[in-house]
């Protein structure tokens, strides 16, 4: 992408070919000494935020993860690798809950993102139907993309509450020993994915409406001169084309639901049953939050970094397939 | 897809189609209605507890013949710091997007237009800080608030999010798409850098610059994480906030309760329905960062 811009600037340079070599390097290094601080000064505020904010935090974290730390959070003592050692459970206590956490995490993961792309490519097939009024439909759709996590988290605690009822007819259904889906052990962590669904719905509707509408209309067009049906179509067209865009939001709502906080926070608590829904976010806000314990919640926040930068990267990898393919 | 035909001029005058199109037409809308309708659901049930009055056993549809609408005025009275909380969210919300605005602007604008040394290192460190999720910083950034004394303070909301490397990125793009020509016509024409930046390049790029405002605005109104760690008395919470106090607070009001939430989602909501496009592609680009 960045080849022919520098294409261009070797062609400006060359405009000077006459100057002797001398004379020409004083005037672009005085010159890119200007430029660079012209840039600088431009460059600066956002740098100066960023450095602040991001990359000293960040290498601080990574710091503070091999020390004991004190309630205001100064390091007390080096404590190495010790902290990595027992959320991976390398060191041979025996006891895995962080183990345990980022497979709850995983386990949540494999709930939201399947339901979401199922959901998504449903309403996005819905919202290609031709019909004059289907601008307001769509809106409709897209509508959870404005509603904060935190509010849907508190009109779903009374979704879910036993006051209500609402999801009463779920419990009597799977005979379960409970007043609510939250609080037994083997459907907590599932309404909670379920409610994540539905937040993350208008995000996920738009991005797979934006992959069917970029398949060209011609290739329908001819399929269905060849006499293909609208399951055909669907099935050998849409489908194959719209793959990279469903991998891309796997990817996308992969990372998402390793990073859920507010749902957790908000529906669950500290009440959870079971340790069914302590994902690893949740366990860092405990440690973080509840037990000041800022050394080892740091030490599981650079483990979290490394999972989402492994995901992160195979992310950037598929969207330059995508380019390349495009 | 097949529905077009049914606008074929041909099929005028032929009324046993014009009926199977009609029908298929009805078919198609009850569908997408039911559909619509089940997406909608929760914000249906909220608006359904809000208007029952103060019972404690709500039912899930309300009685048609006796709606209660009050409880949209009684929450200011019942939680008096509501406004506040409102009023807090957008100072917050409005100054973060004003902020990112102008520091993703003038840093896009360097690295679109000028031609510095070691510029490809300062793209990196732009590209880098998004690949640092939030959790790894907010532990010593909570430390740094905590010790500055920004806790229960706008400083301490506002501050750390000054500038995003997305904003970056999202501008410079449309920076670069700007023909270079402008700038050296501009610059013989004796216009400076600065002036170039401002009179020329951001209102050619307004769209973007909207894409950003939008998408920035709705991120902030509706954080929780960081609003939860830094704000301790309840006069400096945000909505976000508020709302989930009030709801874990001792008296479970349901009509209360949702009706904050409804007017608290109003805002975003408003903005969906105004800047849809900007707040589509926004999402969709920031969707890169993860």
């Amino acid at each position: 992408m960045r080849k022919p811009v520098l294409l261009k600037d070797s062609v400006l340079s060359d405009k000077r070919v006459g100057l002797p070599i001398a004379a020409k390097r004083a005037v672009s290094q005085h010159q890119q000494r200007k430029a660079f601080g012209l840039a600088l000064l431009y460059l600066s505020p956002a740098l100066l935020f960023l450095i602040a904010f991001t990359y000293i935090p960040f290498l601080r974290s990574i710091w503070l993860s091999f020390f004991i730390t004190n309630p205001q959070g100064d390091t007390v003592r080096f404590n190495g690798i010790n902290y990595y050692t027992r959320i991976l459970n390398l060191d041979g206590s025996g006891r895995s809950e962080y183990l345990q956490s980022m497979l709850t995490t995983v386990y949540f993961s494999l709930l939201v993102v399947p339901l979401g792309i199922v959901f998504a490519l449903a309403l996005a097939l819905l919202a290609t139907l031709n019909v004059k009024a289907i601008l307001f439909f769509r809106t409709i759709f897209t509508s959870s993309i404005a509603i904060s996590v935190a509010s849907a988290s508190v009109i779903w605690a009374l979704i879910y509450s036993p006051t209500t009822r609402a999801t009463q007819w779920i419990i009597d259904l799977l005979h379960l020993n409970t007043h609510s889906l939250l609080q037994h052990s083997s459907t907590a962590l599932f309404a909670v994915a379920f409610m994540t669904t539905w937040t993350s719905l208008g995000f996920n509707f738009i991005v797979t409406l934006a992959g069917i509408q970029a398949i060209p209309k011609d290739i329908y067009e001819s399929a269905r001169i060849d006499g293909a049906s609208s399951w055909q179509s669907f099935r050998f067209i849409t489908l194959p084309l719209l793959t990279p865009t469903l991998l891309f939001l796997m990817l996308i709502s992969t990372i998402q639901s390793f990073q859920a906080f507010t749902q957790f926070n908000v529906l669950i608590g500290n009440e959870g049953p079971d340790s069914a829904t302590d994902v690893f976010v949740f366990a860092i806000f405990t440690a973080f939050w509840k037990d000041n314990r800022y050394g080892f919640a740091s030490a599981m926040s650079v483990v979290l970094f490394l999972i989402l930068l492994a995901l992160t990267s195979i992310q950037y990898r598929l969207l330059d397939q995508r380019v390349h393919y495009q | 897809m097949s529905l077009a035909e049914s606008h074929n001029p041909q099929e005028i005058g032929r009324p046993i189609l014009n009926l199977g199109a009609l029908i298929r037409t009805g078919l198609l809308y009850a569908a997408l209605s039911i559909v619509a309708l089940l997406v909608l659901l929760p914000l249906l049930f909220a608006l359904s507890l809000s208007v029952q009055g103060p019972t404690l056993s709500p039912t899930l549809l309300p009685d048609f013949s006796k709606l209660d609408w009050s409880s949209f005025q009684d929450v200011f009275r019942e939680e008096p710091n509501l406004t506040r909380w409102i009023v807090n969210s957008f100072v917050v919300s409005l100054a973060v997007t004003l902020g990112q605005l102008i520091t993703s602007a003038l840093a896009a604008y360097a690295l679109a237009n000028i031609d510095f040394p070691w510029k490809p290192l300062f793209f990196f460190v732009f590209l880098g800080s998004l690949m640092i999720p939030w959790e790894s910083t907010i532990i010593p950034n909570y430390l740094t608030i905590t010790r500055l004394g920004w806790k229960d303070s706008y400083q301490g909301l506002i501050i750390p999010f000054m500038a995003s490397g997305f904003g970056v990125f999202l501008l410079r793009q449309h920076f670069k798409a700007i023909p270079r020509d402008l700038y050296e016509a501009a610059v013989i024409d004796g216009c400076s850098s600065t002036r170039y930046l401002w009179s020329i390049l951001v209102p050619l790029s307004r769209p973007a610059l909207a894409t950003l405002a939008v998408y920035t605005f709705l991120n902030t109104w509706n954080q929780y994480y960081w609003p939860l760690l830094i704000v301790d008395s309840p006069e400096w919470r945000t909505t976000q906030i508020g709302i989930t106090a009030f709801r874990s607070s001792e008296v479970t009001i349901y009509n209360l309760q949702m009706a904050s939430t409804i007017i608290v989602m109003l805002p975003t909501l408003i903005l969906l329905v105004l800047g849809q496009r900007h707040l589509v592609s926004g999402l969709t680009a920031g969707a890169l960062k993860g």
